[in-house]
C-alpha cells in the first residue's frame, strides 16, 4: 500500500519501473560466483580452530599434505610471511584512522576464536580438500577465553591480542559538562536504563566467496568475487601481492546479498589470493553457511545505559549514554568503533539540549564484528526503546512523549547537542503519518478492550534519522554515459549493487535525463576493467551519491547532443527538445533528427560536428556529496502477546519514510521491507551465542533462525517526500529499514507485556524470555 | 559441508536392503527422505561408508487399514500422510500432526519411517506413535520383529534398530467409539522443531466421562513421552473444569525432562508442555463428547 501522492514523478524516475534484474534473477539464472569456472582452477577450504583461545602446540600436515588429489596444505609458514600490505580495508591500511587488529593470513602459534583459520587445502575439489582437512592434526593448549564482552576491558590477564596489551580496542568520552549535570539534577524526572542488543551476522543468501586466479606469465590477478565493491577489493589484492592496481582486474558478478558483510574484503579471501599467488593457479573458495555463521562477521553486540532528564511538561533536557561494543577478535573494517557514530546520531529526531557519551570497544575471542546494514543502529535502538521506558515512567504515552519532543519543520536547520545540522527532513510528519496509518488512537482503545478480556496487545514506535556518510572515499561517485552509434546507451558505475536495483534505477535516472526509453540503456557494473572507480555499494550511499552522478552525465550527453542536432538542423539548441531518443524541434514534431543519427555522425562522420567540438558522444561525470546527508522514517507495529506462550505474533506493520525523491517506489519499498524483516529477525528470532568457553552454539540454521514470510507481516508503506538539496534530490534509504524496526517491533512487546509489569531490556525477545519477562514481574 | 566418501546402493526389494545391511553392518545407514540424515552426513556429525537408498524400494510405500489398525510403509511421505483420506479417517492424530512438520518442501521428501527412526524427541510423529501404542515392524536378513512403541525409543536419536534391521512398517491402532484427538505445539518459527509439544487421544463413554486417555509429549524430554499419571487421573472421570484441565497439565509435566537450549529454558518448556497438555486435553474431551459417531464416520459425511 502507498499513500501520499509524489510530487516529483517523472517520465521514469519516481515510476515503478521493473526491475531489469528480475528476468534473469527470478528464473535462477542469475551468475554468482560459484558459477565461475576457469580452466585448471583448484578448490580450497580451511581448517579452523576448534577452540576460543589457546596456543598451538602441534600442527602436523603431513597426512593431508599425502592426500591423493591435495596439491597443497598451507599454514602460516608458508603465507604469513607474504603479504606485501596492511591486510586491511584500503582507508585504514595507512594506519592513519581506526583500530585494527594484527591481522595474519593464518593462525600463528596461537588462535583467538573458534573459526581462527588456520591452514588452507588446495585441492581438485572442495570434497577432496574437506577430506585432508579432516587428517590435519592440530594440538592446542587451551587458554582462558575472554567471551564475556562486559568483563573483557577488566581483563588484564587474558589479552585476546597480547600484541596491544588491552582488551580495550578505543575508547572515547565527551569532557564532564556541569551545564548537562545541573540540567539533570533540575529535572522533574530524570530515568536511567540499560538496553542490550544481541550478537547477530548478516546472512546473505549467497555466501561469500572468491575465485583468484594469478597468473604468473602475464603477471596479473584475475578476481571474481561476491563483493559489494570491487575497486575496494582491486585496491586490497594490489596491496597485498604488492603489485600495481593495473595489473589487478576484479570481477563482481550477481551477488546474493551483502549487508556489509562484503563492503570490505574479508581476510579469508585475501588468503585465497595469496595462495592462487603462491601457487600460480585458479583458486576458487565458496564458503559454506557453517563458516559464514561461524566465521565471517558477527554484528550488534551493544549495551548502552541511557540517562534521560525530562521537566515537568514531559520536555527532554539533557541525556547520556555510555556505551560498549563488542569487536570480537577481528573487527573487519568499518566497525570495532561505531560508538562515535552511536553517540552522534544519538539525539536523533528529537530537541535534545545537552548530550553527555562515552563509548569503548572491546576485544573478545569470538568471530569479529563487522558491518551491518546499519552498524551504529544501537543510537536508535537505545534511544528509542528509552522513549517508550521514561514515556511509561512519566505516565505519557510514548506516540505523545515523542509528540513533545519531535524536531519540527520550522526548527530547522537544527543542529543537535552532538553537532550535527540537520536540514531538509521531516521527522514529524512521518511520526504523524505513521500514527495515522497504524490508526494509533483506535489501536489504544481496542488493545484496552482486549486487555479486559485478558488478552495483550501492544504498538511500538521506531522514529530515526538516517544519516549517509559523504566523506572522504565515500563521498564521490562516478557515472560513465556513453550514447553508442545506433543511439542505445551503455552506462558503466562503480556501484557494487547486490540487491539495491541499480541496474534499473540508474536507467531510470539516465532515461529521464538523457530523453531515452529505459529500455535503451543498459548499466554495468563490477569489472574493473571496465567501470569507472568507485565506492562500491554500502551505506545507502548509492541513491544519493552515484544517482546525482549518473544525472549529471546523463544531462551533459543531452546536451551535447542537442549541440550536434542543433547543428545538423540548422536549428537553436534552445528550441530541440529529446524524448524516447528523438530529437526534435518543440512544436514543430516534423522537424526531427535521432539520436542513433547524432551518435552516429558524433563517432564517424565528424566532419559534420559544430566546429571546434571533441568527437564522440561520452561523459563520465563525478559527483562529490556534502559529508553528511539524512533521510528519515517513523515505523509503527503492533502485535500480540500470547501469555500463556510468550509466542509474539505481528500483526500490522507500518512504515512512513522520507527518501526524499523517490527514483523508483516499488525499489525504495523493497530496500524497506528487507530491512524490515532483518529488525523482525533482530528482536524475535535471531542470535548467536558461544558458551561460556567462548565456542558458538548456533552454527547452523537449525539454530541461527532467520524470519520467513510466514513470520512477517503485510508491511504498508506511507511516503512523505522532502527532497535533499543535492542535484534530483535523492536520499539514502538501504540501510533504514532495518534501523527503525528494531525498536518499533521491541517496544510493540514491551507495550503489550506493560499491564503484566514484566519490563524487558534485551534482544532477542524469544518466546522463553518474553515468558521469563512475565514470571519475573512484581506480582500486581 | 561436503559429506566424507560414502559408497551408495540401489536396492529395489526389501530382501535386498535386508541383504546390504547384513552384509556391511554398522558401515551402513538406510537414506529414506535424506532430510535428517543428508544434513548431519554434510557437517560430517555422522559418517558411513555406505548408504542404502530406500527410495525405490516400492514396497516400503503405502497406508492399508486392516481391521483394528492403519499400516503405514516406512517410506510413505509426510506429504503422501497428509493428503491420504484414509490417515484422515482411521488414525486423525497422525493426520493433524503432519502439517507441523517442518515446510511442505521438507515434508514432500522426509518418510514416516524417516521421522520415526530419527527419533528425534522434539518430532511430531514418536510422540502420536507412543501416545496410540503403535507397533513396529522392522525387518532384517533373518526375520521380521515387531516392537511396541513403549520399547522403541531409547534415547535422543536412538532407538532399539540394530545396524542389520531396516523399519518396514508402522501399525497404528485405529480407536472405535466416541473419540477427540489433539496436538499442539509451540515452534520458534512456522515449520521449526517444536520447544515443547503434546498429543492427546480421548474416548468417552455414552455418558461423557473420559473411558480411554492418551497424552504423548514432545520436546519435553530425551525421547517422546506418555504423561501416565495425568491419563490415569482422568479415566473414569467427567469432563475436568478449566482449573481440572490446568492441574492435569501441571501433572503431565512430573513425566517431562526438559533441557535447557538456545531455544528456550527447561522451565520455559515445562511451564508452556503444562499448557498445550491442558489445551490438547480439553480439545480432545470436548471433540469426544461432541462425537455420536466414531470420529472417522463423522468426518466422513
Ligand atoms: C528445515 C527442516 C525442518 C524440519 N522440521 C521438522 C519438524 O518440525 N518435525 C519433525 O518431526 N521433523 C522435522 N524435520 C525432519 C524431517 O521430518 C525429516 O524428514 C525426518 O526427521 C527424517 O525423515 P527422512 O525420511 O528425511 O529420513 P532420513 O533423513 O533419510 O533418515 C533419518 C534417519 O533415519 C534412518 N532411517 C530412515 N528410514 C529408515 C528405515 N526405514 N529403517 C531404518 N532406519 C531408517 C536413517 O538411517 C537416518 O539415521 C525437519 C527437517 C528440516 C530439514
Amino acid at each position: 500500500m502507498t499513500t501520499s501522492p509524489l510530487q516529483t514523478a517523472g517520465r521514469f524516475v519516481g515510476q515503478s519501473v521493473k526491475r531489469k534484474e528480475d528476468p534473469r534473477l527470478v528464473t535462477g539464472h542469475g551468475r554468482y560466483v560459484d558459477d565461475v569456472t576457469v580452466p585448471g582452477m583448484l578448490h580450497a577450504a580451511f581448517l579452523r580452530s576448534d577452540v576460543a583461545r589457546g596456543r598451538i602446540t602441534r600442527l602436523d600436515v603431513a597426512a593431508a599434505r599425502e592426500c591423493s588429489g591435495v596439491h597443497a596444505v598451507l599454514t602460516a609458514a608458508d603465507l604469513n610471511d607474504r603479504p606485501a600490505g596492511p591486510m586491511l580495508p584500503s582507508m585504514f591500511a595507512d594506519g592513519s584512522q581506526g583500530i585494527s587488529a594484527p591481522v595474519r593470513p593464518l593462525a600463528d602459534g596461537d588462535v583467538r576464536f573458534v573459526g581462527d583459520p588456520i591452514a588452507l587445502v588446495v585441492a581438485d575439489s572442495r570434497y577432496v580438500a574437506e577430506d585432508a582437512c579432516e587428517l590435519i592434526e592440530v594440538e592446542y593448549e587451551p587458554l582462558t577465553a575472554v567471551v564475556d564482552f562486559e568483563r573483557a576491558a577488566d581483563d588484564t590477564e587474558n589479552l585476546v591480542h597480547p600484541e596491544l596489551g588491552s582488551n580495550i580496542a578505543s575508547t572515547m568520552a565527551t569532557p564532564p559538562d556541569a551545564a548537562l549535570d545541573e540540567a539533570l539534577s533540575r529535572a522533574a524526572h530524570v530515568v536511567t536504563e540499560t538496553f542490550y542488543q544481541q550478537r547477530q551476522t548478516p546472512t546473505p543468501m549467497e555466501t561469500r566467496g572468491i575465485v583468484a586466479h594469478w597468473d604468473p606469465y602475464a603477471a596479473a590477478l584475475r578476481v571474481w568475487m561476491s563483493s559489494q565493491n570491487p575497486h575496494e577489493v582491486r585496491r586490497t589484492c594490489a596491496r597485498i601481492l604488492g603489485v600495481a592496481e593495473s595489473r589487478v582486474r576484479v570481477v563482481q558478478q550477481d551477488v546474493g546479498g551483502g549487508f556489509g558483510q562484503k563492503y570490505f574484503m574479508p581476510r579469508d579471501e585475501m588468503t585465497v589470493v595469496l595462495a592462487s599467488h603462491l601457487l600460480g593457479r585458479p583458486v576458487k573458495w565458496i564458503e559454506d553457511r557453517r563458516e559464514n555463521l561461524l566465521s565471517s562477521n558477527h554484528a550488534r553486540r551493544d549495551r548502552a545505559t541511557v540517562t534521560v532528564g525530562v521537566d515537568a511538561d514531559g520536555r527532554i533536557v539533557g541525556a547520556r549514554i555510555e556505551h560498549l561494543e563488542d569487536s570480537g577478535a577481528y573487527a573487519n573494517g568499518g566497525t570495532g568503533g561505531t560508538g562515535m557514530f552511536v553517540a552522534m546520531m544519538f539525539p536523533g529526531p528529537y530537541r535534545i539540549p545537552r548530550l553527555g557519551w562515552s563509548t569503548t570497544a572491546v576485544w573478545t575471542n569470538t568471530c569479529g564484528r563487522g558491518a551491518y546494514r546499519g552498524p551504529w543502529m544501537m543510537e536508535t535502538v537505545a534511544r528509542e526503546e528509552m522513549m517508550d521506558v521514561v514515556a511509561r515512567a512519566i505516565g505519557l504515552d510514548p506516540l505523545e512523549f515523542r509528540r513533545r519532543n519531535v524536531i519540527g519543520r520550522d526548527e530547522l536547520p537544527y543542529a543537535t547537542a552532538s553537532g550535527m545540522v540537520y536540514e531538509h527532513v521531516s521527522p514529524s510528519e512521518t511520526l504523524e503519518q505513521a500514527a495515522s496509518l497504524i490508526d494509533y488512537d483506535g489501536f489504544r482503545s481496542r488493545q484496552a478492550e482486549a486487555r479486559a478480556n485478558g488478552r495483550y496487545l501492544g504498538v511500538g514506535l521506531g522514529l530515526y534519522i538516517e544519516p549517509q556518510a559523504g566523506m572522504g572515499a565515500l563521498g564521490v561517485e562516478a557515472a560513465n554515459v556513453r550514447v553508442e552509434p545506433d543511439g542505445t546507451v551503455n552506462v558503466f558505475v562503480g556501484s557494487g549493487s547486490h540487491g539495491q536495483s541499480l541496474e534499473t534505477t540508474v536507467a531510470q535516472v539516465v532515461a529521464e535525463h538523457l530523453g531515452v526509453d529505459i529500455d535503451a540503456v543498459a548499466v554495468h557494473q563490477g569489472d574493473t576493467d571496465v567501470a569507472p572507480f568507485g565506492g562500491g555499494t554500502g551505506g545507502s550511499r548509492s541513491g544519493p551519491i552515484l544517482s546525482p552522478a549518473a544525472r549529471q552525465a546523463a544531462l551533459e550527453v543531452r546536451d551535447k547532443a542537442i549541440r550536434i542536432a542543433a547543428h545538423l538542423m540548422e536549428a537553436a539548441p534552445d528550441d530541440l527538445e529529446i524524448d524516447g531518443g528523438v530529437i526534435s524541434v518543440r512544436g514543430t514534431p516534423a522537424r526531427s533528427t535521432t539520436l542513433a543519427q547524432v551518435a552516429t555522425t558524433a563517432y564517424q562522420q565528424s566532419d559534420l560536428l559544430p566546429p571546434g567540438m571533441e568527437p564522440g558522444l561520452e561523459v563520465i561525470s563525478r559527483y562529490k556529496a556534502p559529508p553528511v546527508m539524512y533521510s528519515n522514517a517513523c515505523h509503527a507495529c503492533t502485535c500480540e502477546v500470547d501469555a500463556a506462550t510468550g509466542h509474539v505474533t505481528l500483526t500490522r506493520y507500518v512504515v512512513s519514510e522520507d527518501c526524499g525523491v523517490m527514483i523508483n517506489p516499488m525499489v525504495v519499498e523493497g530496500q524497506i521491507a528487507g530491512g524490515v524483516v532483518q529488525g523482525i529477525g533482530g528482536v524475535l528470532y535471531e542470535q548467536i551465542v558461544y558458551d561460556d568457553e567462548g565456542n558458538p552454539l548456533t552454527t547452523t540454521f537449525l539454530d541461527y533462525l532467520v524470519p520467513t514470510a510466514a513470520e512477517v507481516p503485510v508491511i504498508e508503506y506511507g511516503h512523505v517526500e522532502t527532497p535533499a538539496a543535492t542535484p534530483g534530490g535523492y536520499k539514502g534509504m538501504g540501510e533504514g529499514g532495518a534501523i527503525g524496526s528494531v525498536p518499533a517491533v521491541f517496544n510493540a512487546v514491551a507495550d503489550a507485556l506493560a499491564p503484566l509489569g514484566a519490563r524487558v531490556n534485551r534482544l532477542p525477545l524469544g518466546p522463553s524470555e518474553v515468558l521469563a519477562a512475565i514470571e519475573a514481574a512484581p506480582a500486581r | 559441508m561436503k559429506p566424507a566418501p560414502f559408497e551408495y546402493h540401489a536396492p529395489e526389494s526389501v530382501d535386498d536392503v535386508a541383504g546390504l545391511l547384513a552384509e556391511h553392518g554398522d558401515e551402513a545407514k538406510p537414506l529414506a527422505g535424506g532430510q535428517s540424515l543428508v544434513p548431519m552426513l554434510a557437517l560430517r556429525l555422522t559418517r558411513f561408508a555406505h548408504l542404502v537408498d530406500l527410495n525405490r524400494v516400492a514396497a516400503l510405500r503405502g497406508v492399508s487399514r486392516d481391521n483394528g489398525s492403519l499400516t503405514v510403509r516406512a517410506m510413505t511421505t509426510q506429504a503422501a500422510v497428509e493428503r491420504d483420506a484414509e490417515v484422515a479417517r482411521a488414525v486423525p492424530l497422525l493426520a493433524r500432526a503432519t502439517p507441523l512438520i517442518g515446510h511442505f518442501q521438507i515434508r514432500n521428501r522426509g518418510t514416516v519411517g524417516g521421522s520415526l527412526a530419527h527419533a528425534d524427541p522434539a518430532s511430531e510423529y514418536p510422540a502420536v506413535a507412543l501416545a496410540l501404542d503403535a507397533t513396529f515392524e522392522l525387518v532384517s536378513k533373518s526375520g521380521t520383529t515387531r516392537v511396541a512403541a513403549s520399547d522403541f525409543f531409547e534415547g535422543t536419536w536412538q532407538t532399539c534398530i540394530d545396524a542389520q534391521q531396516a523399519l518396514v512398517a508402522v501399525h497404528f491402532p485405529v480407536w472405535g467409539g466416541r473419540c477427540g484427538f489433539a496436538c499442539e505445539e509451540v515452534a520458534r518459527r512456522a515449520g521449526d522443531f517444536a520447544l515443547a509439544g503434546a498429543v492427546a487421544a480421548i474416548e468417552v463413554d455414552d455418558a461423557g466421562a473420559v473411558r480411554r486417555a492418551a497424552v504423548g509429549l514432545f520436546g519435553l524430554g530425551p525421547t517422546p513421552l506418555r504423561a501416565h499419571a495425568a491419563e490415569a487421573e482422568l479415566i473414569g472421570e467427567p469432563p475436568p473444569t478449566p482449573d481440572g484441565y490446568r492441574a492435569l497439565g501441571q501433572l503431565a509435566m512430573r513425566d517431562a525432562d526438559p533441557v535447557d537450549d538456545v531455544h528456550a529454558s527447561a522451565s520455559y518448556r515445562r511451564r508452556v508442555g503444562a499448557h498445550l497438555v491442558a489445551r490438547t486435553l480439553a480439545s480432545a474431551v470436548e471433540e469426544a463428547r461432541q462425537a455420536h459417531d466414531p470420529p472417522g464416520a463423522a468426518r466422513a459425511r
